[in-house]
């Protein structure tokens, strides 16, 4: 005998397509976070420098993501997505300018070190020599390196287009402004790393 | 002379790099970011019979706002009636001629009690 039945049915009918729905919708979103995470964390990790920062920061972006736009559309979830954790990028570097005031009023200073290097311990999966790994590894360095000293403006369009491979509406909608301003952020940002990056790549 | 770099070439290249270092992530990374991805789909669970008991928030509110309207309106006169309703009777018994009559004869009444216990009614 079916569980919906007589005055349930109508609940039922109505309750079991709503969950069928939900249950889809988590797997969609599960799929999307599970093909982004990995280029999220890279990417707050170059902004941030600081992988355990980085983590959290992705976590805090998927839990807000899941929380109040897991009913969107799913083609909106990628620029909602990196809008999300840019501003949670943007806010760490509030906390850091207000944590280095502090720490200046006290006489001491908190500088990230500059021998910062995220993948220098781990192994390399597509099995290059070691002499590869390292150029990759220097090279990668160094665009950090010149990523993370453009204007943060030009560092968030840059890398959204460039290593998201968002769209010029996507990136307006992530970064929260203009496709304009992307357009001119992201032109003035590439013409800095050509300049910084070009005779060290050449 | 060196050729200057090209655009796309610069493009190219960064995401190359930037591909390579995504691949490279370790193994305690990626569990990290499973269990952050996991944390995050449940807030859609948590968020769902929350989203269904806050609409009825404010309905209950106002429900449990009447009732006790209600109760206050309806049992505080109950309370205060009572002993103002009898302390009127007193009071009325108090003012009435009779009373004050009875009053005046109180040592009869207080004999004709005593009397009336002792011999089992059969006074009068």
């Amino acid at each position: 005998m079916s569980a919906c039945t007589g005055i349930f049915a109508v609940s039922c009918s109505r309750e079991q397509p709503k969950e069928a729905m939900t249950l889809q919708r988590e797997r969609q979103l599960n799929q999307f976070l599970a093909g982004v995470e990995r280029r999220a964390l890279r990417f707050a990790e170059i902004a941030v420098r600081d992988r355990d920062e980085a983590l959290d920061l992705v976590q805090d972006a998927m839990i807000k993501l899941a929380r109040n736009y897991a009913g969107r559309p799913e083609a909106e979830w990628t620029p909602l997505f990196y809008r999300i954790l840019q501003n949670g990028i943007r806010d760490w570097y509030r906390r850091q300018m207000v944590r280095n005031r502090v720490m200046v009023w006290f006489g001491r200073t908190s500088e990230p070190e500059d021998d910062y290097d995220p993948v220098a311990q781990a192994p390399d999966p597509m099995g290059r020599t070691p002499d590869e790994q390292i150029e990759s590894r220097q090279a990668m360095q160094k665009l950090e390196q010149a990523v993370t000293d453009l204007p943060a403006r030009q560092r968030e369009a840059f890398m959204l287009r460039t290593f998201e491979g968002l769209d010029v509406a996507g990136t307006a909608v992530a970064m929260g402004c203009s496709e304009g301003s992307v357009k001119t952020h992201y032109s003035r940002a590439v013409h800095t790393l050509r300049d910084v990056l070009g005779e060290y790549w050449q | 002379m060196k050729k200057p770099f090209d655009e796309e070439e610069l493009r190219a290249k960064s995401k190359s790099l930037f591909d390579d270092s995504v691949e490279q992530l370790d193994a305690a990374t990626l569990s990290r970011l499973n269990q952050g991805r996991q944390k995050a789909l449940q807030e859609i669970d948590a968020a769902r019979p929350a989203g269904q008991w806050a609409r009825w928030v404010p309905a209950g509110g106002l429900a449990a706002a009447a009732v006790v309207a209600v109760v206050v309106w309806q049992g505080a006169p109950v309370e205060h009636s009572a002993p103002e309703a009898g302390a009127a009777t007193d009071f009325e018994i108090l003012l009435s001629e009779d009373s004050l009559d009875m009053l005046e004869d109180l040592e009869f009444y207080s004999w004709m009690d005593a009397a009336n216990l002792d011999s089992g009614g059969d006074v009068g």
